[in-house]
C-alpha cells in the first residue's frame, strides 16, 4: 500500500457524517447540478428585491403597456451596434383603425438604454434594510423582460418575489409538520404499545383523507375580509397541520427499529444511560433521515399552496405567489394572446426539480450502505 | 378457510374503525365553518326580500335538527353517511345524495382509470429499468419520472390547454358533448364519455405513473440484488422468465399495498383538474360547495365519500394480497 491512499484512508475512517456525506453527495453529477440551481434560486429569491425592477405589486405597475409581450433588450439593429444594451420606444394605439385590439409600433430610430444600479420603487431587503437601488431598468420608460399581466405588473419581478413567497411557505410548512411530526411519531416510537396504536389509528386515518380536498375545507373558512399577511400566514399553518401524518410515521418507524438494533443494546450492555442513548446513538442516526424527509417533503408544501391560490383558496393579491400569478390562465383570451403568463411555471417546475434532485442525493449520501451496494 | 374469514372480518372492522374516525375529523370541520346551515338557508331568504327574525333562525335549526348536541347529531350524520345519505345541501337546497349521483361514479372511474393507466406503464418500463444496466436509459427514465413529480397535474392541464388552443385552436375541455349533457345513460352517452375521458385519465395518470414508476423500480432493483435471483439465474434462467417468475412476483406484495395511497394522490389532483379541464364531476362540485359558497354539508360528504372509496380500496388490496401472495395467506393461516 502506497503513502498517499494511506492518508486518503486515514481520512476516509476519521471523517465526520457530515463530511461522509458531502464527500458521496459531491460525487453524484445531477444532484450537484441541482444544487447549485437551488442556491441560484434562494438567491435570488433572497435578493428579489433587488434583482426585480419594479415593485411586483399594484404600486410598480407600468399603465401604458398592460399585458405587454416580453422586451429582450439587444445590442444590435439597423442603425449599428452598441456594446450597451437597448430597446426601441413603442407607441401603442387601440382604436376603431385596429379592431379595438392593442396594436403596437416599434419606433426602430428612438433608443432606450439598459442602465444598471438604478434608483426606483423603494423597498425593504429581508424585510427590514431599506433601499431603493435595482440592479438595472431603463434610463427612460420601462423594461418587462417576461411581459406584463393585465394590471401592468411586471411579471420579471413577480416572478422572483414569488420564488420568495414560495421559500417561505416552504419552510414554515414543513418546519411546523416537522415539529408536529417529531412530536406525535416520538410520543408513538418511544412509548410503543397501546398509545403507540392509538396514535397509529388516528395517523392512518388523517393520512387517508385527500390533502388537498381537506386543504380546500379548511381554506374555504378563512373570512375573505383577512388582510393579505394574516392569510399568508394561516394558510402556511394549514399547510403544516395537515402535513404531518407521512413524517410522523417515518419518525416513528425509524425511531422503533433503531431502538431494537444492536448497538443501541450494546450501549445499554456498558451501562449508557437512556438519555446518552438518545442523544449520542439515536439522535445522529436520525438526523440525516429526517433533514432528507424534509428537503423531499418541501416542493409538495409549495405545490399545495400553487394549487390552493390557483384556485382562489390560497394567499391572495398583493402578496405575490405562482397560484396568484396563474390565477387567471385558463381564460382562453390569454391562452391565445398572451402566452408569457406562463413563463413563472418554468421557474417553479426548476425549483420544485431542485429540490427533488437535491433530496434524492441528500438520501443516497445519507446512506452508509450505497457504496457497498453498488 | 375459517381463519381466513377471520382476517377478512379483522381488516373490515379495522376499515370501518378508520371511516368512523375520518367521520369525527370532517363533520367536526363542518362545524368549524362560522355559521350553519339555518342562517345561509335564511340569509339566502333574506336577499329574495323576505324579513327573518332571530326566532325563525331558531326554528329552522330546529327543523334541521341543530340544537342536538354534537354527540347526537355526529352519530346520526355517520348513521346516514354509511347508508348513502347525506341529507340535503346548505345551498342548494337538493338531496345530496341525488346531486352527486353519477357524477361521483364517474369521478371515481376517472381516477380508477388514471390508476390502472399509471401501472399499465409503471410495472413494464420499471422492470426493465431495474434490470437494464444502461445509464442512459436509466438516466432518461428518471428525468422523466421527476418532472412527473415535479408537474403538478394541473400545471400539465395548463400546458395541455395552452397548446391544444395555439396549434389546434381548440379547448379540450368538458366530459360529455353538449347533446349528451343531461341525457339518460346509454351506449352513446358512454361511448362520448370515453371519448372526452381520455384527457383526464391521461393528465390525473402523469404523475400517478411517475410515483409508480419510482416505487417499481425501487422494489425490483432491491429484489434482483438477492440470492435467490442469483440462485436461479444459475439454473439458467434468464431474461424475461427471470424477471417475471422471480423477482417480479416478490415486488408484486408492496405495489398492490401501495395502491390505496396512489389513489389517495389522485384523488388530490382531481378537483384543480376538474376546474382548468372544466369537468362536471365531484371533484368540480367540490370546488363550488367550498370556493363559492362554503356548503358546508356538500364538501363534507364528498370528502366523507372520497376517503370511503379509499378506504374501500385499502379493505380490497388487502384481502387481494391475502389470496395472491402464500407467504401473507400461510402467516394469516397458522
Amino acid at each position: 500500500m502506497t503513502a498517499p491512499s494511506q492518508t486518503a484512508k486515514e481520512a476516509y475512517f476519521t471523517a465526520s457524517q457530515r463530511q461522509l456525506i458531502w464527500a458521496r453527495f459531491k460525487k453524484q453529477r445531477a444532484a450537484m447540478v441541482a444544487a447549485t440551481v437551488l442556491v441560484v434560486l434562494i438567491l435570488s429569491g433572497l435578493f428579489a428585491p433587488f434583482l426585480s425592477p419594479y415593485d411586483p405589486t399594484v404600486a410598480g405597475r407600468d399603465k401604458d403597456y398592460l399585458n405587454g409581450a416580453p422586451q429582450v433588450p439587444k445590442f444590435c439593429d439597423k442603425n449599428g451596434c452598441s456594446l450597451r444594451p437597448f430597446l426601441h420606444t413603442v407607441t401603442r394605439e387601440r382604436s376603431l383603425a385596429t379592431n379595438f385590439r392593442w396594436v403596437e409600433k416599434v419606433n426602430e430610430d428612438e433608443r432606450r438604454y439598459v442602465q444598471f444600479f438604478v434608483q426606483g420603487d423603494s423597498y425593504k431587503l429581508f424585510g427590514f434594510i431599506p433601499g431603493n437601488i435595482h440592479l438595472f431598468g431603463m434610463d427612460q420608460g420601462y423594461v418587462h423582460l417576461f411581459g406584463t399581466d393585465s394590471a401592468g405588473k411586471d411579471i420579471f419581478s413577480r416572478t422572483l418575489h414569488a420564488v420568495w413567497t414560495s421559500l417561505q411557505v416552504g419552510t414554515l410548512g414543513v418546519l411546523i409538520s416537522f415539529v408536529l411530526a417529531l412530536a406525535i411519531g416520538g410520543i408513538a416510537g418511544y412509548y410503543g404499545g397501546m398509545i403507540d396504536s392509538v396514535i397509529q389509528m388516528v395517523t392512518d386515518a388523517v393520512r387517508t383523507i385527500p390533502s388537498i380536498p381537506l386543504f380546500m375545507a379548511i381554506a374555504a373558512f378563512i373570512p375573505p375580509e383577512w388582510s393579505a399577511e394574516t392569510r399568508f400566514f394561516v394558510i402556511t399553518l394549514i399547510l403544516g397541520l395537515v402535513g404531518w401524518p407521512t413524517l410522523a410515521r417515518r419518525v416513528r418507524t425509524h425511531l422503533l427499529t433503531e431502538r431494537n438494533q444492536e448497538y443501541v443494546l450494546a450501549a445499554q450492555l456498558c451501562g449508557a444511560s437512556p438519555s446518552h442513548i438518545i442523544r449520542r446513538h439515536l439522535l445522529p442516526s436520525f438526523t440525516s433521515y429526517i433533514i432528507v424527509d424534509l428537503v423531499i417533503s418541501f416542493p409538495y408544501v409549495v405545490l399545495s399552496e400553487t394549487a390552493l391560490s390557483f384556485i382562489g383558496l390560497g394567499l391572495k393579491d398583493p402578496v405575490n405567489s405562482l397560484g396568484v400569478m396563474l390565477q387567471n390562465v385558463t381564460k382562453a383570451d390569454v391562452l391565445l394572446n398572451y402566452q408569457w403568463y406562463f413563463i413563472p411555471v418554468l421557474f417553479f417546475i426548476a425549483l420544485v426539480m431542485a429540490f427533488v434532485f437535491v433530496g434524492d442525493g441528500l438520501r443516497d449520501a445519507a446512506d452508509p450502505y450505497s457504496e457497498s451496494r453498488k | 378457510m375459517l381463519h381466513f374469514a377471520r382476517f377478512a372480518a379483522t381488516r373490515a372492522v379495522m376499515a370501518l374503525v378508520t371511516l368512523v374516525i375520518v367521520s369525527l375529523i370532517v363533520f367536526s370541520l363542518m362545524e368549524l365553518v362560522p355559521g350553519d346551515c339555518a342562517e345561509r338557508y335564511l340569509a339566502y331568504k333574506n336577499t329574495q326580500g323576505s324579513a327573518i327574525t332571530l326566532a325563525d333562525i331558531a326554528a329552522e335549526r330546529a327543523r334541521l335538527g341543530l340544537d342536538q348536541p354534537f354527540l347526537t347529531r355526529w352519530t346520526s350524520w355517520l348513521a346516514g353517511a354509511f347508508r348513502g345519505d347525506f341529507g340535503d345541501s346548505c345551498i342548494l337546497r337538493v338531496d345530496i345524495a341525488q346531486l352527486l349521483g353519477d357524477k361521483f361514479w364517474i369521478s371515481l372511474w376517472i381516477c380508477l382509470g388514471a390508476l390502472f393507466l399509471a401501472y399499465m406503464i409503471a410495472i413494464p418500463v420499471g422492470i426493465i429499468s431495474a434490470a437494464s444496466r444502461n445509464p442512459y436509459l436509466n438516466n432518461s427514465l428518471r428525468v422523466v419520472s421527476y418532472l412527473g413529480l415535479a408537474m403538478p397535474n394541473f400545471l400539465l392541464a395548463l400546458m395541455v390547454m395552452l397548446v391544444s388552443t395555439v396549434y389546434f385552436g381548440e379547448t379540450l375541455t368538458g366530459l360529455f358533448s353538449p347533446e349528451y349533457k343531461e341525457a339518460p345513460w346509454s351506449v352513446d352517452r358512454v361511448l362520448d364519455l370515453l371519448k372526452h375521458a381520455w384527457l383526464p385519465v391521461f393528465i390525473l395518470g402523469w404523475s400517478a405513473t411517475a410515483f409508480a414508476l419510482q416505487t417499481v423500480r425501487a422494489l425490483m432493483s432491491d429484489e434482483i440484488g438477492k440470492l435467490y435471483v442469483t440462485a436461479a439465474a444459475a439454473r439458467g434462467l434468464y431474461g424475461r422468465r427471470l424477471l417475471w417468475r422471480y423477482p417480479a412476483r416478490h415486488a408484486l406484495g408492496p405495489i398492490v399495498n401501495s395502491l390505496g395511497f396512489d389513489l389517495n394522490r389522485i384523488f388530490n389532483e382531481l378537483p384543480i383538474v376538474a376546474l382548468i379541464l372544466t369537468l362536471t364531476e365531484a371533484g368540480s362540485l367540490l370546488l363550488e360547495a367550498l370556493a363559492r359558497s362554503n356548503d358546508q354539508q356538500l364538501a363534507g360528504a364528498i370528502i366523507f365519500l372520497l376517503t370511503a372509496s379509499i378506504v374501500t380500496l385499502n379493505f380490497a388490496t388487502d384481502i387481494l394480497l391475502a389470496v395472491i401472495d402464500p407467504r401473507v395467506r400461510k402467516s394469516i393461516l397458522r
